[in-house]
């Protein structure tokens, strides 16, 4: 039985390359339906990288207190401005009332220049950062330590650098810990760097960054206009419940009556993952239907040339089945070929979509799992036993006198 | 040794309105070792006798029993036959098929052409090689092994299907004007192939329109009209 299945398969083999341009043009449904199925797959899984590796730096069960919301959705940016600013004493206010919220930190984003001796690093993120920040933000620190709660109600001169700036300011040290570095003409001892963190979608750096003390950061540039609070939900505290009551506290802060909309946005994570998993499920659906059209027409053109070949072969049949080819020995002769033409096409589309992710990779996320190849050649696989079993049968049910005289 | 018993076969064809009888009522019993020609002219039944001999049709009425097995039975109301898988192990074990238009695979060389039966008994491939080669040398081909049919005359090419027809060792040989497509000097060659196989003890029906290829056999029936019209035995 194994012997015979070999012998088909090799037949089959044999009879696909001896029509090589036929099945070629056959395969091209396939092709492109495996190309569109795997870069959909390969999209997705790029996406998921990215949120597994960047955007965790966003802490888990942490509300961000901010006037724009992450996702602004149909509404207009301007509605948002108008909002009233976040306040300095909203942390402490809300840590003092939420039996939910453990850490509350005052933050403020900035771009500056830092510079070691010649050396300088443009456009860095300095984030102004209070004290407890270090229990809510995920960094991780990879040298020295993290300013302490003296260090930031003494506005000290003290930074932790991100790896991005450690590698241009600090090529040849070992150690930058201890080494000071300028901002705004005004030297800052570095205390700590940050472990790396990547790059979100392939592009920009989020290591070229640096946080301070939030009282330093106040000392040195004045007030600033935008401040958001990071709030540390409490360990096993119900997140919905953490959000309301925040909310509810940032409402009575405001003074708004019960009937007024939030001049306020609570961001979180989550909201960014169900962002995400909207693209993804919009990728999802294109390609899936991309794919679904085209392995249909693939699937069809394959029936059609499997009809054509089991015609152009009748009196073939007609010999074997005389010489004692049993019906599934036909069967599985046909069948086979049919599949092999679909999982040819199906290599193609995932070496095509390899060498497209190899270019995209450069602009975009993109990864191919080698999941996503197993499932793309399982469809290719079924394509031809789908498309293939009706002409395999008609095979093999041919009357060997009748299909013997075929001309 | 009886090695066929037909008994009393229709072969009854639907063409739109009308049954055509191809075979009306055949009774013939074959020995082991025999030689047998059958002649008559077209549409006499001689082509349906031989599918209905050679499995690859059956019969719409009467009994066939070949070497022993039930290939066709029939008691008053009930008839039973071998489904098409049966039909196909037979023909692979027991029958050795010669056609006027040889039947081999175009795009196969000779050696996996005379193979190819022994790949349906599920024979191993180095076995298969080697009796394949075995049976080419009996035939005279043993420098024609790697060519391809349209590489070879027609005496080869039926040399080919000779040899592809001994491979399985089968109980009969069933040639069907073996000689039709070739000249006269292959013609004698291929019927002195057939000779020498009776000779090694083989069985063998040959059906032809040539007298003086048919009086080659032991025995000669004729067929008219579906119906063994003459069964003469050489003494």
């Amino acid at each position: 039985m194994f012997n015979q299945l070999y012998e088909s398969f090799i037949i089959s083999f044999k009879a696909v390359f001896q029509n090589k341009g036929r099945a070629f043009l056959t395969m091209l449904g396939i092709i492109i339906g495996i190309l569109s199925v795997s870069l959909m797959g390969t999209a997705i899984n790029g996406i998921d990288n990215v949120f597994n590796e960047t955007l965790g730096m966003f802490g888990k069960n942490v509300l961000y207190l901010q006037q724009f919301p992450w996702f602004m959705g149909n509404t207009e940016w301007w509605e948002f401005r108008n909002r009233p600013r976040i306040e300095e004493e909203y942390a402490d206010k809300i840590l003092e009332r939420a039996p939910t919220i453990s850490y509350a930190s005052v933050e403020a984003s900035r771009r500056v220049t830092l510079s070691y001796k010649e050396k300088s690093s443009e456009g860095v993120d300095l984030k102004c950062a209070g004290w407890q920040s270090a229990y809510i933000d995920a960094a991780r620190i990879e040298t020295g330590r993290y300013f302490t709660q003296l260090e930031d109600e003494h506005a000290s001169r003290v930074i932790v650098i991100g790896s991005e700036v450690r590698r241009l300011l600090f090529p040849n040290i070992e150690d930058p810990v201890g080494q000071y570095v300028k901002v705004n003409g005004l030297n800052f001892k570095i205390i700590g760097v940050f472990a790396e963190q990547g790059k979100v979608f392939g592009m920009f750096s989020v290591d070229n960054m640096g946080v301070i003390p939030f009282q330093t950061g106040k000392a040195v540039f004045g007030r600033s206009w935008w401040l958001s609070v990071s709030l540390k939900i409490r360990d096993g505290a119900d997140p919905a419940y953490a959000l309301d009551e925040v909310r509810y506290i940032t409402r009575g802060l405001r003074g708004l009556r019960p009937m007024d909309p939030d001049n306020f946005a609570i961001n979180q994570q989550e909201a960014m993952e169900d962002e995400l998993d909207r693209i993804k499920s919009a990728i999802g659906f294109v390609g899936i239907g991309i794919a679904a059209l085209s392995l249909l027409v693939g699937g069809i053109g394959i029936m059609n040339i499997m009809f054509v070949s089991v015609k152009e072969r009748t009196r073939e049949i007609g010999i074997r089945k005389a010489l004692g080819a049993k019906r599934w020995v036909i069967m599985m002769q046909f069948l086979l070929e049919a599949v092999i033409i679909a999982v040819i096409g199906g290599a193609i589309g995932l070496l095509l979509t390899i060498l497209l992710v190899g270019v995209v990779k450069k602009f975009f996320v993109a990864s191919l799992s080698l999941e996503l190849v197993l499932i793309a050649l399982l469809v290719s696989v079924a394509v031809g036993l789908v498309s293939g079993i009706v002409p395999a049968s008609q095979a093999s049910r041919q009357d060997p006198i009748e299909a013997m005289r075929y001309e | 040794m009886t090695l066929l018993k037909l008994h009393n076969i229709y072969r009854i064809y639907r063409i739109g309105q009308v049954d055509v009888r191809a075979l009306n009522g055949v009774d013939l019993l074959v020995d082991k070792n025999e030689y047998l020609s059958v002649m008559g002219p077209s549409g006499s039944g001689k082509s349906t006798l031989m599918n209905i001999i050679g499995c690859l049709d059956t019969p719409s009425r009467g009994s066939y029993e070949l070497d022993g097995i039930s290939i066709h039975k029939e008691d008053h109301e009930k008839s039973d036959t071998a489904n098409d898988d049966e039909l196909a192990y037979i023909r692979n074990r027991k029958i050795g098929f010669i056609f006027q238009t040889f039947n081999l695979l175009p795009r196969m060389t000779a050696l996996h052409n005379v193979e190819l039966p022994l790949i349906y008994a599920g024979v191993p491939r180095l076995e298969r090689i080697e009796r394949a080669k075995n049976a080419l040398e009996k035939v005279g081909l043993e420098d024609r092994m790697y060519h391809k049919p349209n590489e070879l005359s027609g005496g080869q090419r039926q040399r080919v299907a000779v040899a592809r027809a001994l491979i399985n060792n089968p109980s009969i040989i069933l040639a069907d004007e073996p000689t039709g497509n070739l000249d006269s000097k292959t013609s004698q060659d291929i019927m002195d192939l057939i000779g020498e196989l009776h000779e090694q003890g083989n069985t063998i029906i040959l059906v032809t329109h040539e007298a003086d290829i048919a009086v080659r056999a032991q025995r000669v029936i004729h067929m008219l009209d579906g119906k063994i019209s003459e069964d003469n035995k050489k003494k």
